[in-house]
């Protein structure tokens, strides 16, 4: 979900003042940290996603928002 | 629409049977990126041993003495424990995952915490929060919006749930542009 659409969603929800920060990139490398992510996941990512993106396949953000009173 | 449906279970599915084979989270490595020293000391291993988030949604949630904070998909409850710190006993930390196992993980690592007083984890979906409405102030989150096939309905129970005035700090992943498809339609990466 990109962050845009995150955002909008959450708007529609009936959120308020929406922030989205602390943006860090997640890549490759993090992923394989999980164990949710399967070794053939891993080498299908390594494969298909070009080179200079596999450093940041994913941004790792805090989305806050509150409910109006 | 029966299609849609059909891909939402196929995906909830997916989702529930990948978290529930996992045998340990991410451990230190994972906690240590997204953790500060001080956190990681105020919670046993076994909730390190089990993280399993993409950031630190406590530290940004400002949370106070004696409030309702809700942990969803709270796993082996690293994050519903920190808040669970922080809220103190006069308020309360109810972690939420669809997986009983990870409940019992969150309960047990609550105790160990000595938390467990004011804290307690439910079995349930984000898509229909077992809480009444308007009863709690805060609601958490790490890396578990994405998991969702109904990101929307999950939206709309948290905000049902909040009181008025009540917020959301929530840690996820966001993707700009197309994953290619290999990756997109693996089904591992629905849970990932």
């Amino acid at each position: 979900m990109a962050e845009r659409v995150f955002a909008g969603k959450l708007q529609r929800a009936g959120f308020a003042e929406v922030w989205v920060g602390g943006h860090r990139r997640f890549g490759i490398d993090q992923a394989a940290l999980y164990p949710l992510f399967t070794p053939e996941l891993l080498q299908v990512m390594r494969r298909t996603i070009p080179a200079d993106h596999q450093d940041h396949v994913a941004t790792a953000v805090i989305v806050k928002a509150h409910k109006p009173r | 629409m029966a299609r849609d449906l059909m891909f939402q279970r196929e995906i909830k599915e997916t989702v529930e049977r990948a978290y529930a084979a996992i045998a340990t989270g991410g451990g230190e490595t994972v906690a240590r990126r997204h953790y500060g020293d001080q956190e990681l000391a105020e919670v046993p291993d076994g909730a390190i041993e089990w993280a399993l988030g993409v950031g630190d949604p406590v530290r940004y949630a400002r949370l106070q003495p004696g409030q309702v904070v809700l942990d969803v998909g709270s796993g082996g409850g690293i994050d519903t424990i920190l808040a669970a710190r922080r809220v103190g006993p006069q308020g309360r930390a109810i972690g939420l995952d669809v997986l009983e196992e990870m409940c019992e993980r969150g309960r047990g690592h609550a105790a160990q915490a000595g938390v467990e007083g004011w804290t307690e984890f439910l079995r349930g979906e984000m898509e229909a929060i077992p809480l009444p409405d308007a009863s709690v102030e805060v609601a958490i989150s790490n890396g578990v919006l994405n998991l969702s096939a109904r990101k929307s309905r999950a939206l709309a129970e948290l905000f049902r749930v909040l009181r008025p005035g009540g917020r959301i700090c929530m840690a996820d992943l966001t993707v700009e542009g197309e994953l290619p498809p290999e990756v997109a339609g693996d089904q591992s990466a629905w849970a990932g």
